[in-house]
């Protein structure tokens, strides 16, 4: 029974150091990113799949600037990829966090401009039609467009 | 001690089941989308009585099929238009080991992400151009050339530049898949059915046959430890198998190559955090069983004859998620686009056709965990019951509709449904008796070699419990 109970606590220490060893191990990686005892945050909307944080900024950065390029999707999509970011306000994240912020948000806005204003013109095409823009309209349409210069064609 | 055995078998195999059927879905989902998105397009905008038209293109280059012809013209024409198409991709496939093998990657980069660019843009907007003219959609011609330069350089971005939102990524792929796959039903009919056949048989002998240029190139990519570029849906790992896995298999990796440890250790080192999630990143390298995406490029039918490098073949990537090439994506949805353009009974038949062979395929996969081909399996499948439904379940449909009205027919097809339902959940019930004899074997085996001293057994059951696991797992391999 001694014996039993003896080679239990060895096997229960030796786990127990294992256990302890990965804990560590894992206690590390995640305080190295946040701070001790939190949750790992993920900037990306992939968590642990997706980009680590500095790789983020860089992303982020890049997203925001090429969006200038008349490519405002890229600003959606910097919106939507880094959503956690967005969505974290507290200010205990860390400083890593806050820039990314800076050039999300700003992603945000300029989305949001360029949705209104495509809206507003695609809407009045739509609807104002032959009434409002008279004989341009026939020739602005886009099937009318295509006839004319046969690109449905091809297929 | 029952009790360990029980935990032991059940914490073995269920995880596997488990995450074999929800990896299943994952990459059922999309392939299902591509298909339905298919039979919309082709529904919206083919009517059966244009079927005339034909393409100005290399498949249909040797032959271009009249309906006045007769069966043997057209079926010989067919079989040429086909045979062209298959000799000019194995020519292109072994110009992509040459650059792969030259350790080309820039310029293979580069021509995928242009390729991808003209299909999204110019074959996307001439889709789209049609969709407009058929429903007469309102748009002018700056919004919409805004929204498709937006739309293609953003796709172009999401599928080259690999860290875009893998959901993006995912559905950008799909994407690309239906514009090649409805561009590939425009083909005459009995070319499509030659061609479908011929891939077919082409996808078998590239990548099992030791001379064929998939099976070169998957053999390539994992002695240089690389990943192949290529168009490739990756399903999303699912995550604490794949955490299990990965580690699993950089342990096996350790004691399997011991020449390339150093290599490992490199590659440990490239990835600094500590924490085991971390390495679930696909950029990691193949292990040494496992299997990578397979490429063969496919032509696109543009004038100016541009190609896009598509990928064939299914295998597991390197975090342990299933990959499957977008060829695969884009033939299932040409057989059940051309099911469509005859009726929606072939459409449902062939879509249970094509789900079950895909059943198979992986089913083989999880056995022998090497890059397999994805297309022979689905697609006799597929013809099979597209020619049976054509020609026999429709007579008897007609009748039924005749005689008795809707309710044999619903009956009927029930049971069609159910008979063909019945497939994959088949596969995976074979899979789980065989992990659980596996196991069972194991046991046995272990009964037999320990001793009945009870304080020992169980030492030696927790030391046995990871072993079993392991075998369990190789008894997969």
């Amino acid at each position: 029974m001694e014996r039993r109970e003896q080679e239990d606590d060895e096997e229960r220490q030796q786990s127990g150091a294992s256990d302890r060893l990965i804990h560590r191990v894992v206690a590390s990686g995640g305080g190295g990113a946040v701070g001790h005892g939190e949750p790992v945050m993920w900037p990306t909307v992939d968590g642990p799949l997706g980009l680590s944080e500095e790789r983020s900024l860089e992303y982020a950065r890049s997203f925001f600037r090429w969006g200038f390029f008349l490519l405002p999707f890229l600003w959606a999509v910097n919106c939507f990829y880094f959503w956690p970011v967005l969505r974290n306000r507290s200010p205990s994240s860390s400083s890593s966090f806050q820039r990314i912020r800076h050039y999300v948000v700003g992603s945000a806005i300029g989305f949001l401009i360029f949705t209104v204003v495509l809206s507003s013109w695609a809407l009045t095409f739509a609807i104002g039609g032959e009434r409002l823009f008279g004989p341009v309209w026939k020739d602005l349409v886009m099937y009318n467009v295509a006839e004319k210069l046969g690109l449905t064609g091809w297929i | 001690m029952d009790q360990n055995l029980v935990s032991a078998a059940s914490f073995s195999s269920s995880p596997i089941l488990e995450t074999l059927g929800e990896e299943i879905l994952r990459i059922l989902y999309p392939v299902s989308f591509c298909m339905f998105l298919v039979v919309l397009l082709v529904s919206a905008l083919i009517s059966s009585d244009n079927s005339s038209m034909s393409l100005s293109s290399i498949a249909s280059i040797a032959y271009s099929e009249s309906a006045s012809d007769s069966f043997w013209s057209k079926l010989s024409g067919a079989f040429l238009n086909s045979l062209l198409f298959i000799a000019v991709i194995t020519i292109l496939t072994f110009l992509l080991v040459l650059l792969f093998y030259l350790r080309c990657t820039p310029c293979l980069k580069s021509y995928m992400a242009f390729s991808s660019f003209v299909v999204l843009s110019f074959l996307g907007g001439e889709i789209s151009l049609l969709l407009l003219s058929r429903f007469v959609v309102p748009i002018d011609a700056f919004s919409f050339l805004l929204l498709l330069f937006n739309f293609s350089v953003v796709g172009t971005l999401s599928v080259f530049l690999a860290k875009a939102p893998i959901s993006l990524t995912q559905g950008y792929l799909v994407v690309i898949g239906v514009l090649v796959a409805y561009w590939f039903t425009l083909l005459p009919e009995w070319t499509t059915w030659a061609l479908l056949i011929s891939m077919a048989l082409y996808d078998l002998a590239a990548v099992l046959l030791p001379v064929g240029p998939l099976r070169l190139l998957v053999e390539l990519a994992i002695s240089r430890d690389e990943e192949i570029p290529a168009l490739v849906y990756e399903a999303r790992p699912v995550d604490t198998q794949a955490g299990g896995r990965r580690l699993w298999r950089e342990r096996r990796n350790f004691e399997g190559n011991p020449g390339s440890v150093s290599d490992n250790d490199s590659l440990r080192h490239e990835n600094p955090t500590p924490q085991t999630t971390m390495t679930i990143t696909v950029e990691a390298s193949d292990e040494d069983s496992a299997s990578t995406e397979l490429v063969a490029p496919l032509v696109s039918q543009q004038p100016r004859r541009q190609e896009i490098e598509a990928a064939e073949g299914i295998g597991l990537g390197s975090s342990g998620a299933i990959k499957l090439g977008l060829g695969d994506f884009i033939f299932y949805s040409v057989l059940v686009g051309r099911a469509a353009l005859y009726d929606f009974m072939t459409v449902y038949a062939c879509y249970l056709a094509i789900v079950a062979g895909l059943g198979v395929t992986l089913l083989l996969l999880a056995f022998y965990r090497k890059a397999l081909p994805a297309l022979p399996v689905s697609i006799a499948f597929g013809l099979l019951f597209y020619f049976l439904t054509r020609e026999l379940l429709e007579v008897f449909v007609v009748q039924c509709s005749v005689v008795t009205g809707f309710y044999y027919f619903y009956l009927s097809l029930l049971i069609l449904l159910c008979s063909c339902d019945c497939a994959p959940q088949c596969a995976l019930f074979v899979l789980e008796e065989s992990v659980t004899e596996g196991i069972g074997l194991r046991r046995s085996w272990l009964e037999q070699v320990c001793t009945p001293e009870e304080l020992w057994l169980e030492k030696v059951w927790n030391l046995k419990e990871l072993v079993q696991e392991r075998h369990s797992y190789k008894e997969l391999d």
